[in-house]
């Protein structure tokens, strides 16, 4: 099977060290799901409507969870947010947003663009991994997905 | 006696013919006398003995038969019509027929008719029932049902005097006297020849005249002719001397009212019946002459006393008029003297008719009489204020008398008996009588005092008119200074607002500066905070995946730098914070603040400090200000009262607070570590600690944030405290 069709777990993460460190957390809770990590909004959005560099992938296989860091460059996440929840076919991707602070209105504007989650990255590695645990089980074992 | 009056009559007869044929010589072209005319005589049917109809229905009778013999004898025939009384009068007045044979001159006919000279006079009387005994006089008839002939001199002699209030009138007498006869009416008035005919003729049993003369009731008959008929008057006239002086008359009067006696009676017997009837009767006559002459001595004696009555009551009257007259006078004086205007009256030449009270006083003279028949023009109106003579025709006073119209005059003067004069306001209006003017009442007073007070008024209104003018003048100095005030404050105006301008400029760009912290603080908190993740994050790795490759120091290193991190995300969560308070706006309400600074306590005190903690919270007031900063303030001071009670003995926290008219003042009392007063100013500074991080940690944010956020209220905050003796902490906010 095309690599691509097996994506589980979508991180879109423009910090390599962010991006280490998440993915870290999921291997430290023994979360085995195939992970691709993308660098920016363009790309996170072409993999999810599979085009551009993505155009080779099945569209029918969407992945179970997208986390997604809120600034980004190229697009930012809010907007990426928003294409994904403003299309039918994939509104239904659980998306929990990944960011540094709690800024009011960041927290507002993505629940009204219709995130399913939130987690404030902790300095404190241990935290994030607490919080990875807390949110990132529930969307991906226990949110059993319509196929 | 009888004799005596024909022969009167015939002397008037001759008298009125002569002037009558004087008067035809004169003025008329009719030959009178000399034709032989037809006339039209209209007679009645029952009239006795003087218009009656015999068997034939033929006209006869004394008047008839007296009226063909003098037109015959002037050459006139004569028709005759015959109709009742009413109607053949009415013939007459309408000229359908040309005479009529026996008309009573009375006052009512003259102006209907002509008459000829009488040639008979009759007396009225009164016919009654025989038992009638109520009616003795005219007097008595008051009451009574009158009747007469419809038109006759009988109906006009009632009506004239009034005689019954209740007059009948019938068509003939007859039926008068029939009804008279039967009890219909109450009695007849009409001739007394002719009442005793009718008796007679109708063979009436039981009606009578009454014993009484009418003195009104006298009639002198005449033949009548249509009124200005002279012509056939004065030929009826000379036809009525002829058959007068001819014997005619004599025999007609024995005919109709004689001819039994005549006959019957001869010489011997009349000397006789003169001897036995008249002698006694003339006794009886005399008698009965002498009871009327009792009787009317009485009747005028009764007539001359009410006469004087009435004159009395006439004079009494008088009397009074004249009292009330003179009672009006008075009050007409008394009211013109009563008056403060100066009234008098002039007659048509001028002349003082009189003159009131204030008027002799406001012009001197003791009393009316030194002034009534002068001519006030010449006594006080003679000459002008400046010396000139007033002349009588141009004194206005004169133009009510000759104009018929009220005049007013208020620019005059009046002279005094002692050759003073003062100015004076009148009217003058007419006295007219019908369309005539009698005279003029003038009506004044002295206006010297009102003319004195106008002047000084005009004086006083002069100089206040001037001070108006100085005071505008001044008024209009102080106004331009004004305007050059308001143009100095107009170009401070254009000053400030440049400078309002400069001010806006500051605030645009200080607002600008605010976006730019915004944007600052976001990538503080986003991009500062990823190296300290890494720090942290990739330290622990570090810690996990090389731990036997590391010695204690070497793990300890890791783990002050893992701390170092977390106190610098602190740092950067408390400096957004407080970033955060000055920017986001207060959203007041009312707060019960023991609740909350209780709910706060319960919320951030771990299990076992509440354990540990005495907590003492007094009623606290109410106040208004926002929820979530005021919860904040709470937070940060009971959690630096429980850090810094956290090493001491007595574990006790006191929350209390006290209320101004302007301020509620909350504290947050502790018996922890305290601090040294010397340094208490600076305790609200950002990042301002006086105990080092090993004996309490904290990033020195918390006091700031407080200060902050009361100020932010409008409020103020302090504290007490002494090393080692705990502290208090104050925050007041502005009351209601």
């Amino acid at each position: 099977m095309e690599p691509m069709n097996q994506v589980e777990i979508l991180i879109v993460e423009d910090n390599p060290h962010d991006a280490e460190m998440a993915l870290r957390a999921l291997k430290k809770n023994n979360v085995s799901n195939q992970v691709l990590v993308v660098n920016d909004g363009e790309e996170a959005l072409d993999f999810v409507f599979a085009r551009g560099k993505f155009a080779g992938r099945e569209k029918k296989f969407r992945p179970k969870i997208i986390l997604l860091d809120l600034k980004l460059p190229k697009i930012d996440g809010l907007q990426v947010l928003k294409e994904i929840k403003s299309n039918p076919e994939t509104k239904i991707i659980p998306v929990i947003m990944l960011t540094s602070s709690k800024e009011e209105t960041d927290m507002v504007r993505s629940y009204q663009l219709g995130v399913n989650s939130y987690i404030v990255k902790p300095v404190d590695f241990s935290k994030f991994v607490e919080a990875v645990r807390d949110l990132g089980f529930y969307w991906l074992l226990l949110n059993q997905q319509p196929r | 006696m009888c004799s005596c009056s024909r022969f009167l009559l015939l002397v008037l007869l001759v008298l009125s013919t002569a002037l009558q044929g004087f008067a035809n010589l004169n003025g008329s072209a009719d030959p009178a006398g000399t034709s032989t005319d037809t006339i039209l005589l209209a007679s009645e049917p029952d009239y006795p003995p003087y218009c009656l109809l015999d068997e034939n229905n033929q006209p006869i009778g004394f008047a008839v038969e007296l009226f063909r013999a003098s037109a015959e004898a002037v050459g006139l025939d004569v028709n005759i019509q015959v109709g009742p009384w009413l109607a053949i009068k009415k013939y007459l007045a309408e000229g359908k027929v040309d005479a009529l044979p026996i008309v009573g001159r009375t006052p009512e006919r003259e102006p209907i008719y002509d008459f000829t000279v009488p040639y008979l006079t009759l007396h009225g009387a009164i016919f009654v029932r025989k038992d009638h005994p109520g009616i003795h006089s005219l007097a008595d008839l008051k009451n009574k049902k009158v009747f007469v002939m419809g038109g006759d001199n009988a109906e006009e002699f009632v009506r004239r005097e009034k005689v019954s209030d209740f007059i009948y009138t019938t068509t003939t007498f007859d039926e008068a006297f029939q009804k008279l006869a039967i009890g219909e009416a109450d009695a007849v008035i009409t001739q007394w020849v002719i009442g005793l005919k009718l008796i007679d003729r109708l063979k009436l049993k039981n009606v009578v005249p009454l014993d009484v003369q009418l003195p009104g009731f006298r009639i002198e008959f005449c033949f009548a002719v249509q009124e200005g008929n002279e012509a056939l008057l004065s030929r009826l006239n000379e036809g009525l001397s002829i058959v007068m002086a001819n014997g005619t008359f004599n025999d007609l009067h024995h005919k109709w009212f004689g001819p039994v006696i005549k006959e019957r009676i001869s010489t011997a017997d009349k000397v006789r019946v003169a001897l036995w009837v008249f002698v006694p009767l003339l006794l009886v006559m005399f008698l009965l002459w002498i009871v009327f002459l009792r009787k009317e001595v009485k009747r005028r004696t009764r007539h001359l006393e009410e006469e004087v009555v009435r004159h009395k009551n006439t004079w009494e009257e008088l009397q009074q008029q004249q009292s009330l007259l003179k009672e009006k006078e008075a009050e007409i004086r008394l009211l013109l003297n009563s008056t403060a205007e100066g009234i008098y009256g002039v007659d048509h030449s001028g002349n003082c008719t009189f003159m009131n009270q204030s008027a002799l006083q406001a012009l001197g003279y003791a009393g009316e009489q030194e002034v009534i028949g002068r001519n006030m023009h010449d006594l006080i109106h003679h000459t002008h204020p400046d010396g000139r003579k007033f002349h009588r025709d141009d004194c206005r006073v004169y133009q009510a008398l000759h104009e018929g119209e009220g005049t007013h005059v208020d620019d005059e003067v009046f002279w005094r008996s002692d050759h003073t004069s003062f100015q004076v306001e009148y009217f003058s209006y007419p006295i007219r009588q019908g369309d005539d003017i009698l005279g003029t009442v003038v009506t004044f007073w002295d206006i010297t005092e009102r003319k004195r007070a106008e002047s000084e008024l005009r004086a006083l209104k002069d100089s206040l008119e001037e001070q108006v003018n100085e005071r505008t003048a001044q008024l209009e100095e102080q106004i331009r200074k004004l305007n050059k005030s308001q143009q100095a404050l107009l170009y401070m105006v254009e000053d400030l607002n440049e400078v309002t301008l400069e001010l806006k400029e500051e605030r645009r760009k200080l607002e600008q500066s605010n976006q730019e912290l915004d944007a600052f603080s976001y990538s503080v908190s986003h991009d500062l905070r990823s190296p300290l993740r890494a720090i942290n994050g990739y330290s622990e790795f570090l810690l996990e995946d090389y731990a036997e490759q590391l010695d204690e120091e070497g793990k300890r290193f890791l783990t002050v730098i893992r701390e170092n991190a977390n106190k610098m995300d602190r740092l950067i969560t408390d400096m957004l914070n407080l970033s955060r308070i000055s920017r986001t706006d207060v959203r007041v309400s009312a707060i019960n603040m023991t609740k909350l600074a209780g709910s706060v306590f319960e919320e951030i005190a771990t299990e076992t400090e509440k354990r540990d903690f005495e907590l003492v919270v007094e009623e606290l007031p109410e106040v208004q200000g926002d929820y979530n900063l005021l919860k904040q303030v709470w937070q940060n001071l009971i959690a630096n009262a429980l850090k810094y009670s956290s090493k001491s003995v007595v574990r006790k926290i006191e929350i209390g607070a006290n209320e101004s008219d302007s301020e509620v003042v909350y504290f947050v009392k502790d018996h922890g570590a305290g601090f040294d007063p010397r340094y208490k100013d600076k305790l609200f500074g950002v990042f301002q600690r006086l105990h080092s991080d090993d004996d309490f940690a904290g990033t020195g944010v918390g006091l700031a944030i407080i200060q902050r956020i009361v100020h932010r209220h409008g409020g103020r905050v302090w504290a007490e405290g002494e090393v080692n003796q705990g502290a208090t902490f104050w925050f007041a906010l502005p009351g209601k």
